[in-house]
């Protein structure tokens, strides 16, 4: 009990004040303790890389390992993985402990075959949106009206062709973004903000305990 | 009826063909800079008018959005190459340094630029907003050594850096939140340096706050915006290139939805008739 419930939640407590208190502190012992702090946050975080690699080939070599529907698209995701971190640890001859090479296996499987795959990938959305602004664009009511006349706006006048049909499009385009977007987008931040403040502080002072698993006790 | 559901097919159809014939023919629209992007070539050109200026350039986006930032990574480059504006360049996507190493490699062979005296690259550093913090205190404990492995107290570039202050700005090419979340609470906000950011389109509308309270310095959002950066450049690229598939596109994309409400319109008059 005290080491899943108690500790976690002493440590939430101390970490999370300590951080908050430092951000507004300029003196040395303050700046010494966050920089710490930060040092330890960049540590955790190349760790968790290592966590994601066991997730994901966990999870593919599970799917293999139970011939699930598709599983051979994990293979391909494992080989994929392994011919990859050969030639990374390869390092173009250099060997793992080199800096990383610019030119060999690794930078050409990762510019004409990850950056080409991921760019199609995204690049599908156009074709996807397109159909999905056909099927849900439509004035059904003022609301969804208002909304019509701005996307079209918008839609025509962020691109030069819009100023080649009327300088109308740019100009309204411009004004849609710097006063109706700019007042919408600052009121959720300063939301989303105090949102996020509220659950910090119950975080803190242990009122939310839910990311230790469990729910509530 | 059938103009109310129209096989997705078909609108793929006009997207590709939208996309690849522009691409393939040579024509233009004109292009002007919407202030934001005006506000960024400003501020490199303020840059270039001070004394040993230097800026950096944060990388902070993938593979997947190539298409989009790239083109805004070059056209930054060559602005600050072409006014003798010293570079030093850092990743905080674990996949932007190789995109980052081509971009430098490419415009400072176009610009006759050196490694170390000119521009440098430090690799990256995992942490999101953890390295700004330390970078802001002491820029060479944040980091220690560049990609090849020199300490950055030894690179010309890099050698009289202490702190984020020290640049004359600060520059992000973000495809996440990098600009909002990190940046400006964990950089501008604490340690007050001159920033000034580009972004995806999609991203775009979420810093026009940041603009008016002059946190972003400027902002260079999506490909348009490439192509207008480009625009003041001179130096038409594949940006420029890309508008034309994307204004066509765009174009369609308006086509369809019209037909859509036109389709919508009759469909409920013959109801009520």
């Amino acid at each position: 009990m005290f080491l899943t419930r108690t500790m976690p939640t002493l440590l939430a407590f101390l970490f999370g004040a300590v951080a908050v208190m430092i951000y507004y502190v300029p003196h040395t012992v303050a700046q010494e303790i966050e920089r710490e702090l930060s040092l330890w946050l960049r540590i955790l975080y190349a760790f968790a890389y290592f966590l994601g690699l066991y997730s994901i080939l966990n999870l593919h070599w599970t799917r293999i390992s139970r011939r699930e529907g598709g599983w051979a698209y994990s293979g391909v995701a494992i080989a994929s993985f392994l011919v990859m971190f050969f030639f990374v640890v390869y390092n173009d001859g250099a060997g793992p402990f080199a800096p990383q090479a610019t030119a060999g296996g690794y930078q050409w499987m990762f510019t004409y075959i990850h950056v080409a795959c991921s760019s199609t990938m995204f690049s599908m959305l156009a074709f996807y949106i397109a159909s999905a602004a056909y099927r849900t664009f439509r004035a059904r009511s003022s609301d969804a009206a208002i909304l019509l006349v701005a996307a079209i706006i918008l839609m025509v006048g962020r691109v030069p062709v819009g100023r080649a049909i009327s300088e109308f499009f740019p100009e309204a385009a411009a004004w849609l973004m710097e006063v109706p977007n700019l007042a919408a987008k600052r009121g959720i931040v300063l939301g989303v903000s105090l949102g996020a403040i509220a659950t910090s502080l119950r975080i803190i002072f242990g009122i939310e305990r839910s990311y230790l698993g469990g729910g509530e006790e | 009826m059938d103009l109310l559901n129209i096989d997705r097919r078909i609108i793929f159809v006009f997207v590709f063909i939208g996309v690849a014939i522009p691409l393939m023919l040579d024509f233009s629209f004109p292009i002007k800079a919407t202030e934001p992007v005006q506000r960024v070539f400003d501020e490199f050109e303020r840059v270039a008018a001070e004394e040993e200026p230097v800026v950096l350039v944060s990388f902070s986006y993938g593979a997947s959005t190539v298409p989009e930032m790239q083109p805004m990574a070059l056209a930054i480059l060559r602005h600050a190459f072409s006014r003798d504006i010293k570079v030093v360049a850092i990743c905080l996507w674990p996949e932007a340094p190789g995109l980052a190493q081509q971009a430098l490699a490419q415009v400072a062979s176009e610009y006759g630029k050196e490694y170390g005296t000119d521009y440098a690259f430090l690799g990256y550093k995992p942490g999101l907003w953890a390295p700004i913090i330390n970078m802001g205190q002491d820029f060479h404990d944040a980091w220690p050594r560049d990609a090849r492995g020199t300490l950055v107290g030894d690179i010309p570039v890099t050698s009289a850096i202490r702190d984020l202050n020290d640049f004359n700005l600060v520059f992000d090419l973000a495809a996440g939140d990098s600009i909002e979340f990190w940046w400006i609470p964990f950089g501008v906000e604490k340690y007050k340096f001159a920033f000034s950011g580009g972004c995806t389109a999609v991203m775009a509308p979420d810093l026009y706050p940041f603009l008016q309270s002059d946190q972003l310095r400027g902002m260079i959002g999506g490909l348009a915006g490439a192509a207008e950066y480009e625009h003041l450049m001179e130096i038409p690229g594949s940006a420029t290139a890309g508008m034309r598939a994307q204004s066509v596109t765009h174009l369609i994309i308006v086509a369809f939805i019209l037909l859509g409400n036109a389709a919508y319109f009759a469909s409920r008059r013959k109801v009520t008739a």
